[in-house]
């Protein structure tokens, strides 16, 4: 397919590069502890992008049999509107692409058999007469090819596995929801289920006494999943996008050490067995790792070729392009360090070994509209979804009607410690993090 | 198509076999700062079958080849057949309905060209990067659509939907050294060409207030009497309750069915709450949703009580109730889940309006606007876009990082004061609920006035 749009593309137009994707889905999923519905889906499509008199243009299809014509016309169209841009597509690699496992026969060929056992084990294990428990187990099958009018060319299989536990536990008007995944390329083994269920379970069980929130400025551990709302903000302003428009509070900082100097961030397209590694990015880079943040030092900003274009500066192979719109930026696995490393799992317990040294503080686990402020400019506000009081080093309960704020770049100048409960949530890993004067409002 | 799909339907095997096609024409153009992103044209299309057998459960196949059809019906019918259920699942009765269902083009958005679409979004995003040197940077978009959507099922509903939908929003980045803030303008209708004409002047005022917000210091946090504006009330609805109200929550647990029991008070006799999916031209108005059943105006709440729920047909048969046309899916990759469409918090009385409400404040937050808003279900935020300190009756200082933090027992039940000067409020984005977003919506509201409620900050 990509070679048909290619070759009808030449002669047409100045270059262009193309991604043809397919993706098969299987979903099995448990509501209120009972399987209720098994769905599949398919679904293909080709995204072109052209370079003509200078300009770019882009056109997507899903259709069954694409019309390779009439794709490069629209593509043209498009461009005849386009920003001037001088980009080049990369030449295939002198090396061949670096070897990453992706795509895994047990995952591929996991049957339905298989997927509802899993489901079935995971509600048996987290059922509790006052829980409703939803499961869903998701596995995805897809192929990739990409490919450019230089010549380069990409292709991959990829597999995925998503178990999500979703537990709501109502007492009253009380309401308790704890959520917890397992995601990888491979299937999960018994042992990495009961992970997830240990993982439910002690959050679940920490939450059943409720006591009064603190107020202050205080110290607070965020736990991996905590953590999102101090996170996102450090990956926009580390996109090379955001640099170039002037947003980013990090332009114009490389080389500084802006954070704690035990911190080290890297955006990893090719760690085994994550299902966003991937050998080449949706523009024909060859994947390497980016080390964003280097002992609290600001180290590269990530770009797709476009932006790289503009910015004079090479891609760090973080193209990703969907079926319609143009490439963008996109980060692959996030890794967040310490410099000790220490890898619990997460049957760690909660608070990864920082809870000692807080004589008052909060645990939090989950924030409640993440992502919906103003986001870049570090500022965060969220009430809680899920944390714990902690008093004298142990947790006393779960508060509630409180709200966390702060600044993210602020926080991270300074860190109180680093867990030893590392481990993945989607495409991050990170240990949680003790924050040190977090104001906490309570009403 | 009709033939085509109704064929499919005859040869299932399943008990119950539904097929929804689309295919959607769509164009869209995004500017970030002076540069335009892109400006392209897309057309997308695929089918959805969901079929379900006596004594066993769905059974769901989506996909984007359409000469699959026949077999994805087969298919669908095999997975319904994997999943064995002891309770089984039961559709309430719905009418069979037969309709074109041709909604108002306003301006059909396929005849207009391209470059006209980039002229009239440069125009807002020009009008941004105008109002001052410290607009950094801006990200304007359009996108509009026209969806054609025809859903056919074994018990006779046939129907074909033509929908159209216009957004346009832009964002404003204002920056003075370290110090970023933006301002949001998004204008979402279930219209097209003609209802986005002439919005330069709301483009210029959150460019300004961007501005404007380098200045303000951020809210302090702590409880407050808090007015919110008619954006923010919505939004607030939407989170607060909307959520709750939708029966798939409630239907399979009987804890939350307790909770939320028909006759609970749930706030004072001020507050009235409904859905309305046939309010005539929102951005969440539908004919018919997508389980074929006609959509209807749900009352939730009558003066504090709660007295209604919205309902897909399998949650409505679960709790012996009607369907309220609320089953909807953001497209053809995705089954009907129970969801809003346009949410509103009734007017209080003619008249009453903001000076009203204000007046009695000794100190207390005006939050404006709304950056977005979730809910945990007791517990929710909502994000305004900007605020004001109120002293003393009065509109005092611009304060940043709104963010209020509420609780549905509590947070309701403090509603003391609802103006009469209801807006619905159409903008773009849409509502997020188990993988699908964005889902367009609407809400609607007046001026309303908590008595406490929480806001984050440095305390």
């Amino acid at each position: 397919m990509i070679d048909r749009v290619l070759e009808t593309a030449r002669g047409k137009v100045d270059g262009a590069d193309a991604l043809w994707r397919r993706e098969e889905q299987t979903t099995v999923a448990f509501e209120s502890g009972r399987l209720k519905a098994v769905g599949i889906s398919e679904e293909a499509g080709v995204n072109l992008r052209v370079l003509a008199g200078g300009r770019m243009g882009v056109a997507g299809t899903t259709a069954a049999k694409p019309d390779p014509k009439e794709l490069v016309a629209r593509a043209r169209a498009s461009a005849e509107l386009g920003e001037i841009v001088e980009l080049a597509f990369p030449s295939p690699s002198p090396q061949s692409l670096p070897p990453i496992p992706t795509f895994f026969d047990r995952t591929a060929n996991a049957s339905l058999a298989e997927m509802i056992r899993m489901g079935r084990l995971l509600v048996e294990r987290l059922s509790r007469p006052d829980c409703q428990v939803n499961i869903a187990v998701q596995r995805e099958v897809a192929d990739t090819a990409v490919g450019n009018t230089a010549g380069a060319r990409g292709e991959y299989r990829a597999t995925g596995i998503a178990v999500t536990a979703d537990i709501t536990r109502i007492a009253g008007d009380d309401v308790l929801m704890v959520y917890d995944q397992y995601v990888g390329a491979d299937m999960p083994s018994d042992a990495d289920l009961e992970a997830l269920v240990q993982s439910v379970e002690t959050r679940l069980t920490a939450a059943l006494t409720i006591v009064t929130p603190p107020d202050g400025a205080l110290p607070v551990v965020f736990t991996p999943a905590g953590l999102a709302a101090v996170v996102l903000p450090l990956e926009q302003a580390l996109s090379g996008k955001t640099v170039l428009q002037g947003s980013s509070p990090l332009a114009g900082k490389v080389g500084e050490r802006l954070f704690d100097e035990r911190l080290s961030i890297v955006d990893d397209p090719l760690t085994p067995g994550r299902p966003a590694s991937r050998p080449v990015d949706d523009e024909c880079v060859p994947s390497r790792s980016t080390g964003l943040v280097e002992r609290g030092v600001v180290g590269r900003f990530v770009y797709d070729l476009e932006t790289a274009a503009r910015a004079k500066t090479q891609s760090t192979g973080n193209g990703r392009r969907g079926v319609f719109g143009k490439p963008h930026i996109g980060y692959t696995n996030i890794l967040f360090r310490g410099n000790d490393g220490a890898h619990g799992g997460h049957t760690a317990g909660l608070g990864g070994g920082l809870l000692g040294d807080i004589d008052d503080g909060l645990i939090v686990d989950d924030l409640i509209g993440v992502g919906q402020g103003n986001v870049i400019s570090g500022a965060f506000s969220h009430p809680v979804g899920l944390a714990y009081r902690v008093q004298r080093g142990e947790i006393t309960g779960r508060v509630k009607d409180a709200a966390v704020a702060g600044n993210a770049y602020d926080l991270l100048k300074r860190i109180g410690g680093f867990g030893n409960d590392g481990r993945w949530l989607g495409a991050r890993w990170s240990p949680s993090l003790l924050l040190e004067g977090v104001s906490v409002a309570r009403r | 198509m009709k033939d085509r799909l109704a064929a499919a339907v005859k040869q299932s095997r399943a008990d119950y076999t539904e097929i929804r096609v689309e295919r959607t024409w769509s164009s869209a153009v995004a500017f970030r700062g002076r540069r335009l992103e892109t400006a392209t044209v897309s057309e997308d299309q695929g089918g959805f079958v969901r079929v379900l057998n006596k004594g066993y459960g769905w059974g769901i196949a989506s996909f984007t080849s359409l000469d699959e059809l026949p077999a994805m019906v087969a298919r669908a019918n095999e997975l319904s057949r994997a999943v064995r259920v002891d309770d089984p699942i039961r559709l309430a009765e719905t009418p069979p309905q037969s309709a074109d269902a041709i909604l108002e083009l306003d301006g059909d958005v396929r005849g207009v060209p391209l470059a006209e679409k980039k002229k009239l979004l440069d125009r807002y995003n020009s009008a941004m990067l105008a109002v001052s040197d410290k607009i950094v940077d801006t990200q304007s978009s359009y996108r509009d659509e026209v969806s054609e959507v025809w859903y056919i099922n074994s018990e006779g509903t046939s129907l074909y939907q033509l929908r159209p939908e216009v957004v346009v929003s832009g964002t404003a980045i204002g920056r003075r050294n370290g110090n970023i803030e933006k301002g949001l303008e998004s204008i979402g209708l279930r219209k097209g060409w003609n209802s986005v004409q002439n919005f330069e002047s709301q483009f210029r005022v959150v460019a300004q207030r961007a501005v404007d917000l380098l200045d303000a210091p951020r809210v302090r946090g702590g409880a407050y009497p808090v007015i919110l504006d008619n954006e923010l009330a919505g939004v607030f609805i939407h989170e607060a309750f909307g959520h709750l109200s939708e029966a798939d929550f409630v239907y399979e647990n009987p804890q939350a069915r307790e909770m939320m029991t028909l006759g609970r008070r749930f706030g004072k006799p001020v507050l009235n709450v409904g859905d309305n999916g046939a309010e005539k031209g929102l951005r969440g108005t539908l004919p018919y949703d997508d389980e074929g059943t006609p959509t209807q105006d749900t009352p939730l709440i009558k003066e504090g009580i709660l007295v209604g729920r919205l309902h897909s047909r399998e949650t409505a048969a679960k709790l012996g109730e009607r369907p309220t046309g609320n089953a909807r899916a953001i497209s053809f990759r995705h089954a009907p889940i129970v969801r809003m469409t346009n949410t509103y918090i009734a007017p209080g009385t003619k008249g009453v309006g903001f000076n009203d409400l204000i007046s009695d404040i000794k100190l207390g937050v005006y939050a404006c606007g709304a950056f977005g808003g979730q809910t945990m279900l007791e517990n929710f935020s909502f994000t305004a876009g900007w605020g004001y300190m109120i002293r003393d009756g009065k509109v005092a200082e611009l304060v940043k990082d709104v963010v209020l933090a509420g609780n549905l027992f509590q947070t309701l039940d403090r509603i003391d004061h609802i103006a009469g000067d209801f807006t619905w409020n159409q903008m773009g984005g849409g509502c997020g609920k188990g993988g699908q977003f964005p889902l367009p919506v609407t809400e609607g509201a007046p001026h309303v006035r908590i008595e406490e409620a929480l806001i984050g900050g440095d305390v």
